[in-house]
């Protein structure tokens, strides 16, 4: 993953975005593969969320949302329903920590803003990782993203499988 | 020996599992489980991954140590497979991913339960599969459920929780703050523990929570029965808290000594863990960031309103209603949650505006049920009484909603579409509620149904 990903806003929540919204459980159960869930995501709270980032040509549609965005269940398909809808990136204010996990764990990149109240739809946003900051690429506004380096490792390797497998490698290997 | 002095019960858990003392904040780089369990709706891809993702990894060191590394996953005495959400299973995708679970945990050496043995985070206590003290994860967000008996119980999702069947290990583990709430005093009458979690929520919202581990304390928790620590540990994820906790203690003991009884053979190995329980309580000195006083004689049955958990108002301001009942989920269907809507049941029918839908937590649960007679009150008043499952919480099965419905039910979200269509309506509610309001077709007060 490059260390500036940008992208357009072209969807806007407020707080309390959860996971049921997200992907209806009915659903969880249909599929083993992920970009089955892209079609469904929002089907029930919002039936144009996915109309909207299809109908974007750029392909680099951002998410910008309130307070904790993703709460409740554990289900990893909201994560997945996101992602492959192109959406490159969600701006929220907080993100619950089951579903932070699960998106770095993709390599899906969700970041955290003190306020997200200077953006709107249809700006040009640049999450710049290295630097830590969002800023719209006319260059107005700029926000401090709160994300630990660790967290930040992992997103820049595109999750954490790597790493797992290193690790399972030398167990194995350790065993006589 | 272990520094333990100036603790929370969470911090000490997690320094224990890494073998030195951390405390809140800390980041933990690797942090060992002791158990993991998978239902029905993240198992299948679980293990679909882990078999794409490592099949490579066994087959390239059995080739390096020219004999055959066979694949395993950490530790098969420490993993347990639930299938629990859909089941007897209600589609074919559900039954293909139930019968790969099943073969999984057959080569694996895997404890599989059966459908109908209960919902995941009951079976998990009341089988023993879960203790005091232990670090649990599991592919579901209440697994907070498991910290009425002391355990430290985090959801994970499927990709945490392939790694974790690999290598029985979570990463870069932050050790959360703790939230204490301390709750005193006798509840009211036809109040319990579901009205007073409802009421924390109300307060606290749905990320008032957040970050933190809620632990639960004072007399009214220490007196309180198991069942009702399950309860509110198990909504504590509604306000968004890492997980819950409750200090072991007496009552805890009794619970686990009656798996003992029941379980003769887990018995020396059970007692051992229990042994441990003493050591892992909070110290009165411990830190907390946030606490909150509660008195429970305060606290009036409540209702939480469409659609969220947190919307909360007292039941007797509301005649809202409704059409569906169902009294249900890891939230409240154990012992006390089915004693209790049936002795206001007993004797009574069920409105004929109404379709009430009862399902015992687990397959225990249920032939305790039966045995007691309190099926037969229930059957009697005209409910429909299913096999242990998730049922309609799970909006898939067993009583889907239409638009238009509105439903009180026992379990802990009230999403818009939770339960099937997003234009019916869910309102949350402990069991006496629900079996008074089953009565009524309305939402009432229970009160009216004790003297
Ligand atoms: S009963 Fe409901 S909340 Fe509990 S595990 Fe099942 S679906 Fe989840």
């Amino acid at each position: 993953m490059s260390s500036i990903i940008s992208g357009r806003v072209t969807i806007k929540f407020g707080d309390d975005i959860n996971t049921d919204y997200i992907i209806p459980a009915y659903l969880l159960q249909e599929a083993w593969d992920k970009k089955f869930f892209a079609d469904y995501a929002f089907e029930r709270y919002s039936p144009t969320f996915v109309k909207t980032c299809r109908s974007n040509p750029d392909k680099d549609n951002v998410v910008l949302a309130g307070k904790n965005f993703g709460c409740g269940s554990s289900r990893e398909q909201a994560v997945y329903a996101i992602q492959y809808n192109d959406v490159r990136a969600v701006v929220a204010e907080s993100f619950p920590d089951i579903f932070f996990r699960n998106s770095i764990n993709n390599g899906f990149c969700v970041v955290r803003v003190v306020s997200t109240s200077e953006f709107d739809l249809g700006d040009k946003l640049e999450i710049d990782l290295s630097n830590l900051v969002v800023r719209k690429a006319d260059g107005t506004c700029e926000a401090k993203i709160m994300m630990n380096e660790e967290e930040r490792d992992l997103l820049f390797s595109g999750g954490r499988l790597g790493q797992i497998k290193e690790r399972l490698r030398k167990r194995l290997s350790a065993t006589i | 020996m272990l520094d333990l002095g100036g603790q929370t019960i969470v911090e000490k858990i997690v320094s224990r599992a890494v073998g030195k003392k951390v405390n809140a904040g800390e980041l933990v780089g690797v942090l060992p489980i002791d158990k993991l369990y998978f239902n029905e709706v993240i198992g299948p891809p679980a293990i679909a991954n882990f078999k794409d993702d490592f099949d490579p990894i066994f087959g390239e060191v059995s080739e390096k140590k020219k004999r055959m590394i066979p694949r395993k996953v950490f530790d098969p005495t420490r993993v347990c497979f639930i299938p629990d959400h859909t089941v007897p299973s209600c589609s074919v995708m559900v039954a293909k991913g139930i019968n790969l679970m099943k073969s999984f945990a057959n080569d694996q050496g895997i404890r599989m339960y059966k459908e109908g043995d209960g919902i995941e985070h009951t079976v998990v206590t009341e089988e023993g599969f879960v203790r005091p003290g232990e670090i649990c994860v599991a592919t579901d967000s209440h697994t907070d459920t498991v910290g009425a008996i002391g355990a430290l119980g985090f959801g994970i999702g499927t990709t945490e929780a392939e790694y974790a069947l690999a290598m029985g290990e979570i990463y870069d583990f932050f050790v959360p703050e703790s939230y204490k709430f301390e709750i005193n005093g006798d509840f009211k009458q036809g109040s319990c523990a579901k009205d007073l979690i409802l009421h924390i929520l109300g307060t606290l919202k749905e990320g008032g929570c957040s970050k933190h581990v809620a632990e639960y304390s004072g007399d009214t928790i220490r007196k309180m029965g198991m069942d009702g620590r399950f309860t509110i540990c198990n909504m504590s994820v509604e306000m968004s808290a890492r997980t819950a906790i409750v200090n072991p203690d007496q009552i805890t003991f009794d619970f686990m000594e009656d798996i003992v009884r029941r379980h003769g053979e887990l018995g020396a190995e059970l007692e051992q863990s229990m042994r441990k329980v003493n050591l892992t309580r909070s110290d009165g000195n411990a830190e907390y960031s946030a606490m909150m006083r509660i008195e429970a004689g305060t606290i009036d049955p409540q209702v939480a309103l469409p659609h969220s958990p947190a919307n909360v108002k007292p039941a007797s301001e509301m005649n809202d209603e409704v059409n569906v009942v169902f009294i249900g989920s890891c939230t409240n269907a154990r012992h006390t949650d089915l004693l209790e809507a049936a002795r206001i049941l007993k004797g009574r029918r069920v409105s004929k505006n109404v379709n009430l839908i009862v399902i015992p937590a687990s397959r225990l649960v249920y032939n305790w049920a039966m045995s007691e007679g309190i099926l037969k009150i229930f059957a009697d008043a005209g409910a429909n009484i299913e096999s242990s499952n998730c049922g309609p919480c799970f909006g898939k099965h067993m009583g889907v909603l239409s638009p238009g419905d509105r439903c009180v039910s026992t379990s802990n979200r009230n999403y818009r579409g939770r339960m099937g269509s997003p234009d019916a309506f869910i309102y949350l509610a402990s069991p006496a509620t629900a079996a008074a309001t089953a009565i009524e077709g309305k939402i009432v007060d229970p009160r009216r149904y004790y003297n």
